[in-house]
């Protein structure tokens, strides 16, 4: 029955970590801040808790000494120091690990958590503490012990007698002697002399006391345990008297007579001057655990080469799908049609399940980020806010995969090179604080993910000598601004002179580019001088499948991404003549036009054009086809080896009829042609 | 008639596995996330017993003792606490504040149900 929770305590466990996270990243902006203390003391303490109940015991005892650090500051016993803080920091990896994986087994990693745990102990005066824990240790022993071992039957003498205030705290007492008599066989004696008349009675106390012979196989913890909720609410005395049952012995039954009359009281020595005549065999019983294992599963973990296969097999269907479709369509057989547009829906929706499936949030990755920037920025001693918008944006895990090093590469770069020191910032007249903003947004089917400083920004002037020096660009020549700013992305271009120990480890922007690249995404950069710096990356949501638009130019067919699509406008003759200089007037609207028969060297033939009018940055542009022929659901193919460096072809789909179509990245069309007079 | 169990813990693993194993042995159960939020449910219903954590955002457990045995209608019914820590102060603490008793995490179900049926019947 366990086992259904214990998913939910590690997806628990590491919302606590993550709480835990922010929380001492803002303890170390305040390490006396009372609340933020005792939320991390609270958070540990949950996964102390959980931990052990649902098995996790080395997450349990080494949260444990990480809780007790927090338990002496939050009494004011402790402070925090810095050192405190980045151990902990290590600590939180640690308990991280261990919610993955469990226990740990693996020597090297058993040592590793010890140093750990005993540099945590450190913190706080270890004597106390290791007391503590032996005594712990050694109760759990004796339970053992007393589970494992039978014990002959005693019979035992106890005296109850509750507080007058017992009632007051919802303790029955009553309950108590039936937890007794439970254990054993048990005789109940009440004492009643201590009740006031009933006019005196204030029926919230109680004046009763007890006695009670006990005959049990229970060992005297068992006994004491009843009464372990009311130990400084009563006076209790137990006494073992006989080695056996008396209980049935005829004399007992005389000594319980005169009692009850109230002759006599009943005493220990009283009871112990009965005995059998042999000695009582030790009667034992046998107890059995049964173990019933349910398995009863709300959430499943899946290797992900499994959805990877599922989203395989889902775009294969799409395939075949568009297949069967153009065969119901050729044949014109009314049934087949029908039947094949069910399955288009159910594959549309299949589609989209098994996408939904691979998606995951980006918060998972950013907590990293955070990280980095505080350990950066300790180690440079520049002080940086790092903030995050849209952390709950999601995307492709494939793309996340690929996306976690280049954006950590960024950010990495904003805090070394971009942010200047804090004397300098306050020459320039700048909070001496810098900011780092990570801020993630959806903008049709992309995902927009924007990284915004407000450093010292690039200069066009270096970066533009820098690349003349390196060959990269030939002098003389008229860039814009954003073409210069563009050249970073070149291979072999670097700005620092000096490579210092964080960026310049040979990732530079050139390979951020090409990693964005592959997984179809945009990179691009704005920056002012002395304002900041901004990488903007523009993402597909997903890789394999898309919607797009069939087209088709000359005797090619080509695939357009529906979500980069505004409109399509028919092509009039008088239209086409208002062509000038690459920019097409209609209405009242200009924008320049790529005529996708100049750009596949194919000719214009006869048949009527028409424009696909896309987004791109903020502008618009227009695509000039032939025929437009439909939506179409694409599986995107990679190009093969020969020919993947290409510009403007994203990937190729297989049609319903065998052929070929290629998938256009209007992205990249527009950006490698868009600035070109490219119209003769 | 189902006895009613108010659970008060802010962790959700916790309540979720303290709320299947009692209802699975028929009892009704009410769920709060702090002690402020189970406040809301002291407002004359029957409740049997209360279990509830002691370290909590907004009111803690020892608040939430203290608060329902100022409600008369609350005043006697038997209070355990959830804790881990099992160092007497502790426990003296909370049973100062009135609680009945305590239920060490730890804890498997049985050890749950025995220590209700310790203090309720």
């Amino acid at each position: 029955m366990i086992d259904k929770f214990r998913a939910k305590f590690v997806e628990e466990g590491l919302d606590n970590v993550h709480d835990l996270e922010e929380a001492m990243l803002l303890l170390e902006k305040d390490p006396t801040d009372k609340e933020i203390i005792e939320r991390i003391f609270r958070a540990m303490h949950t996964l102390k808790g959980g931990g052990a109940m649902f098995g996790f015991n080395d997450l349990s005892s080494f949260t444990h000494h990480l809780e007790t650090v927090y338990d002496w500051v939050r009494n004011g016993k402790l402070n925090v120091t810095e050192d405190i803080i980045s151990e902990t920091f290590k600590a939180i990896d640690q308990i991280k690990y261990l919610l993955e994986v469990g226990d740990v087994s693996d020597e090297s990693e058993k040592q590793e958590l010890a140093q750990l745990t005993q540099r945590i102990k450190g913190f706080v005066s270890s004597t106390n503490e290791d007391n503590e824990a032996k005594k712990g240790a050694d109760s759990k022993r004796e339970e053992d012990l007393s589970a494992s071992t039978m014990e002959a039957s005693k019979t035992y003498l106890i005296h109850f007698k509750p507080h007058t205030n017992i009632l007051q705290n919802g303790t029955n007492p009553l309950y108590l002697l039936d937890d007794v008599q439970a254990l054993g066989k048990a005789f109940v004696l009440y004492n009643d002399e201590n009740v006031p008349e009933l006019n005196e009675l204030n029926p919230e106390d109680c004046f009763v006391s007890w006695d009670i012979v006990l005959n049990t196989t229970e060992v005297l913890n068992e006994i004491q345990d009843v009464f372990i909720f009311v130990e400084d609410e009563c006076d209790l005395n137990i006494v073992e008297i006989f080695n056996g049952d008396i209980l049935s012995h005829p004399k007992f039954e005389q000594i319980i007579e005169q009692c009850e009359l109230g002759k006599q009281k009943l005493t220990a020595e009283l009871l112990k001057g009965i005995s059998w005549g042999g000695d009582e065999n030790a009667s034992s019983s046998e107890k059995k655990k049964v173990l019933l294992k349910e398995h009863k599963i709300s959430s499943i973990r899946v290797a992900s080469t499994k959805i990877d296969e599922l989203v395989n097999l889902v775009s294969e269907l799409v395939t075949i799908q568009a297949q069967l479709h153009l065969y119901a369509e050729t044949n014109r057989e009314p049934k087949m049609l029908d039947l094949s547009e069910s399955i288009e829906k159910l594959t549309r929706q299949l589609r989209d399940n098994a996408f939904e499936i691979s998606l995951i949030p980006l918060q998972n990755d950013l907590m990293r980020f955070q990280r980095l920037v505080r350990d950066l920025s300790k180690e440079l001693n520049k002080e940086i806010d790092f903030i995050i918008e849209g952390g709950d944006i999601e995307l492709d895990k494939n793309i996340i995969e690929h996306l976690t090093d280049p954006l950590l590469h960024m950010i990495r770069n904003c805090v070394d090179h971009g942010i200047e020191m804090p004397e300098e910032r306050i020459k320039k007249g700048k909070n001496p604080k810098g900011s780092v903003i990570f801020k993630a947004y959806y903008e049709g089917s992309n995902v927009i993910i924007k990284i915004i400083d407000d450093g010292m920004g690039m200069d066009p002037e270096v970066i533009l000598n820098k690349a003349i020096k390196k060959g990269l660009v030939e002098e003389g020549l008229d860039l814009s601004k954003k073409e210069i700013l563009d050249l970073v992305f070149s291979s072999g271009f670097t700005t620092k002179d000096v490579v210092t120990d964080l960026s310049g480890r040979g990732v530079g922007m050139d390979v951020v580019n090409r990693k964005i690249g592959e997984i179809r995404g945009e990179v691009s950069i704005d920056s002012d001088l002395d304002k900041g710096t901004t990488v903007t990356l523009v993402l597909p949501l997903t890789l394999s499948i898309i919607d797009g638009l069939l087209v088709s130019v000359a005797s090619g067919q080509y695939v357009i991404p529906i979500s980069a699509i505004e409109k399509i406008i028919p092509l009039e003759d008088n239209d086409r003549k208002s062509i000038f200089n690459g920019v097409i007037k209609l209405g009242e609207e200009h924008f320049p036009v790529i005529d996708l028969h100049d750009i596949f060297n194919e000719v214009c033939g006869d048949e009527k054009q028409h424009i696909i009018q896309v987004k791109f940055e903020d502008k618009r542009y227009g695509l000039i086809v032939d025929r437009v022929i439909g939506e179409y659901q694409t599986v995107v193919k990679p190009l093969g080896r020969m020919i993947k460096d290409q510009e403007v072809i994203s990937g190729a789909s297989i049609m319903g009829d065998g052929t070929i179509s290629m998938v256009i990245d209007t992205n990249r069309l527009i950006h490698a042609f868009g600035n070109q007079k490219i119209h003769k | 008639m189902a006895k009613t169990v108010l659970i008060v813990d802010d962790s959700e693993s916790i309540r979720e596995v303290v709320n299947f194993t009692l209802e699975n042995e028929g009892y009704d159960v009410l769920v709060g996330v702090d002690g402020e939020d189970a406040l809301q449910f002291l407002d004359g219903r029957n409740i049997d017993i209360i279990i509830t954590d002691l370290h909590m955002p907004n009111l803690d457990g020892l608040g939430l003792i203290r608060k329902v045995r100022e409600i008369d209608a609350y005043k006697h019914i038997p209070i355990l606490f959830l804790t881990t820590e099992s160092q007497a102060a502790k426990k003296m603490e909370a049973k100062q504040a009135g609680a009945t008793g305590w239920i060490i995490k730890p804890f498997v179900s049985a050890k749950l149900l025995s220590a209700i049926s310790r203090v309720l019947r």
